[in-house]
């Protein structure tokens, strides 16, 4: 399965058609508008969503069914998912005004090469080994939320 | 087809912006070039190849500095885009994507980050064909990222006869990306979600592949 499959079985059935190629529905889902809970429309244009063979968590309250939600922050969420790394594929995702592209999703398979998709990039670090002063930002950010949490 | 080592000795440091730099990737790009379709220009790189995979490491160097770099490409829409290259919608006049004029967003300066290495050399292991591939190589003059504005400028480059086919290492780790269904070496190795065949780019290519340490 790749990547598009991954988030379309997931994730993206839950919120469009799954027609075409398994990227072109990719990326209709991360660029159509999506009713939320409130009624209003938007696109996935804040938040963040951690997909998983699981099942599909995100932050921003769509109407849609059959994804859980969740109000904490990313840092939150990514931290607590890599301390309580359970071997299985996952995609960590960014949501911003810019759509995230489909050129950006990764999914992650191994703590030593962990991909968060953001709208700018996709960051990929070692989450085993200590950030150094050049390591990308949520490599940082994550690695002390970890030893907060951890202490 | 002969197990390779080939070498290109860097003037200038090479721009990344990730990936692996494959040695099958530079001479798809090379080819491309000359042929002017994709397909074709894969189909004629002279290294082996198994059920898509070549037998091409991913690029191996000692890093000696390494830095952020970032570059601002300018877009004027008025004068950059040749509207004739647009999709356009089914009445086959309108242009599928408005150009904005009033957003910078829509047209202004847009800016990329990507990664400077500052190394002597950089080397591939190979299977392939020694005189197509040397032919080939011999004019490429600058590799990587942002080549056009002088960086990765190759002052020469060398091949020698090799022992290792481009697929795993003498302690059967991956020396590029090769997905899980094919790979046969040490399957504790680095597992990653990547291209693993050219178009690098292309998202049908993509695949969870067993690998090497990405590109800083």
């Amino acid at each position: 399965m790749n990547t598009y499959e991954f988030f379309n079985r997931y994730f993206g059935r839950h919120l469009v058609e799954q027609q075409g190629k398994p990227y072109e529905a990719t990326a209709r889902a991360l660029t159509a508008s999506h009713r939320l809970a409130s009624g209003r429309k938007s696109r996935l244009s804040s938040g963040w969503a951690i997909v998983k063979p699981q099942g599909a968590t995100m932050q921003l309250r769509l109407a849609a069914s059959g994804i859980n939600y969740d109000n904490r922050t990313r840092t939150q969420a990514f931290a607590f998912e890599l301390e309580h790394w359970a071997q299985t594929p996952t995609l960590f995702m960014v949501f911003d005004k810019k759509p995230l592209s489909i050129a950006h999703l990764f999914v992650t398979v191994d703590l030593r090469a962990v991909r968060i998709c953001t709208p700018a990039g996709v960051q990929t670090f070692n989450y085993k080994q200590n950030p150094s002063e050049l390591s990308p930002h949520y490599h940082r950010l994550l690695f002390k939320k970890g030893i907060k949490n951890a202490s | 087809m002969e197990k390779l080592i080939i070498t290109a000795t860097l003037a200038t440091p090479f721009v990344t912006g990730g990936g692996y730099m494959t040695f099958d990737a530079i001479l798809a790009g090379t080819l491309f070039d000359q042929i002017g379709d994709v397909d074709e220009a894969h189909a004629a790189i002279p290294i082996r190849r198994t059920a898509g995979l070549y037998h091409a490491s991913a690029a191996r160097f000692e890093v000696l500095d390494y830095s952020a770099i970032d570059f601002v490409a300018n877009l004027r829409a008025n004068h950059s885009l040749d509207p004739s290259l647009i999709a356009k919608k089914s009445d086959g006049r309108t242009l599928h994507k408005a150009i904005g004029m009033k957003r910078r967003r829509d047209f202004g300066a847009v800016m990329s980050t990507y990664s400077l290495v500052c190394a002597d050399s950089i080397s591939w292991f190979v299977e392939g064909d020694r005189s197509q591939i040397d032919s080939l190589i011999s004019p490429i003059a600058f590799i990587g990222t942002r080549r056009a504005s002088g960086f990765g400028e190759v002052s020469s480059w060398n091949i020698e006869e090799g022992t290792l086919d481009g697929l795993t290492g003498s302690n059967n780790e991956p020396l590029r990306p090769i997905p899980e269904v094919m790979f046969k070496g040490d399957k504790t190795t680095l597992r990653v979600d990547t291209g693993w065949k050219p178009a690098y780019w292309h998202p049908a290519n993509r695949s969870i592949c067993y690998a090497p340490e990405p590109l800083l």
